[in-house]
């Protein structure tokens, strides 16, 4: 700083510098270096135009009238403020906290892979879970309609497959291998129809970290236009 | 009404500092002292400096550094040609707004008014005779 100001002032002046670097330390060097410059200019200009006698009282003066350094920065460079570092990482960290949320599970941001697992081994779950329904449900059938054929004509597809009587009586036995048949396609069916709730859940667990980042998206949009605006109108 | 008087401002703002630059290239405490003037609107830094950022995004407006022979280097500002054009244009533009808002909010003429009340009744004549 120029050595026109006094210890007292310039310790001040110092002082706001010092807040106003650090709330750009994520913007590239170059506008850094320019926004820094271009205040401490103005601070000189102002300092030494206002006609407040005491030096002290004068230098506050000037600095109320420039702003806080949050706002400033905020009403020169809106876009700027978007494309900070840290908010880009914020997904992520939703994403996180929703996991821990629900398993109880501390992740990093390296946790993200442990995550990614999980989402696989609940796809795969699911994955077989249908396959089972439906290998019970087919099986269930095929075996129904050949007890029925079996009762008609006992010796159908004998050659094929190899059923080992329950009971001696063919009627008997072809009405017990059509009852059991029957109650495994119920329990493929009823798979199925339990299985309509699980994928509710699970696509609301999916859904969810989904959507509370484009609800933070549009929060921060809203923000941003309304702090733009403000910058305009101001 | 705050805000109407705002937004009123916001263009016309852009306008004075256009004009300001278009005579004379000026630093942000000076360019406050030449917008704001004799006139009594308030102008804040807070209020120049991001019209400034914005016009030279726009590329209306370029700066550049000069020492100074009290203080730190100054940033002037300038008009670009592109600035220029665009003073010239919003000047224009902004002088027919104006006349315009001084023709409608003036009264109209009562010559006019008797026009209106005659071609009213004629019409009514007419309505009747048919």
């Amino acid at each position: 700083m120029p050595n026109e100001f006094s210890e007292t002032v310039d310790k001040i002046v110092g002082n706001y510098l010092n807040r106003f670097k650090q709330r750009l330390k994520s913007f590239p060097e170059q506008d850094r270096d320019e926004l820094v410059k271009e205040i401490q200019s103005h601070i000189y200009e102002s300092f030494t135009n206002d006609p407040t006698e005491n030096e002290v009282e004068r230098i506050f003066n000037v600095l109320d009238k420039l702003g806080e350094p949050d706002d400033v920065i905020a009403s020169r460079m809106p876009e700027a403020m978007v494309s900070l570092g840290k908010e880009k990482k914020r997904p992520l960290y939703i994403l996180a906290g929703v996991f821990i949320a629900l398993f109880a599970l501390p992740l990093g941001l390296g946790g993200v892979a442990v995550l990614f697992g999980l989402v696989v081994t609940l796809v795969a779950l699911i994955f077989s879970y249908y396959v089972t329904a439906f290998s019970l449900t087919l099986a269930g059938w095929l075996c129904a309609v050949i007890s029925v054929i079996k009762i008609i004509n006992p010796y159908f597809l004998d050659s094929y497959i190899d059923w080992t009587p329950i009971v001696s009586d063919p009627t008997l036995n072809g009405i017990i291998t059509l009852s059991i048949s029957l109650i495994t396609a119920a329990m493929g069916l009823l798979l199925f129809w339990f299985g309509r709730y699980i994928m509710r859940g699970f696509k609301f667990l999916i859904s969810m970290p989904f959507e509370k980042i484009k609800e933070m998206r549009k929060k921060r949009r809203l923000n941003g236009i309304s702090k733009r605006q403000e910058a305009h109108h101001a | 009404m705050d805000n109407k008087i705002k937004q009123l401002r916001k263009g016309i703002l852009e306008l004075a500092i256009l004009g300001s630059l278009h005579h004379k290239s000026h630093y942000g405490f000076s360019l406050i002292k030449a917008v704001s003037g004799e006139s009594d609107i308030e102008l804040t830094e807070g209020t120049i400096y991001p019209i400034l950022a914005r016009l030279s995004k726009e590329q209306l407006v370029t700066s550049e550094w000069v020492e100074s022979k009290q203080g730190p280097p100054r940033k002037y500002y300038f008009l670009t040609p592109n600035g220029e054009k665009a003073f010239k244009i919003l000047s224009a533009e902004f002088e027919k707004l104006a006349n315009m808002v001084a023709n409608t909010s003036r009264k109209p003429l009562s010559q006019n008014k008797n026009e209106n009340r005659k071609s009213i009744s004629v019409k009514k004549e007419k309505d009747d005779a048919e």
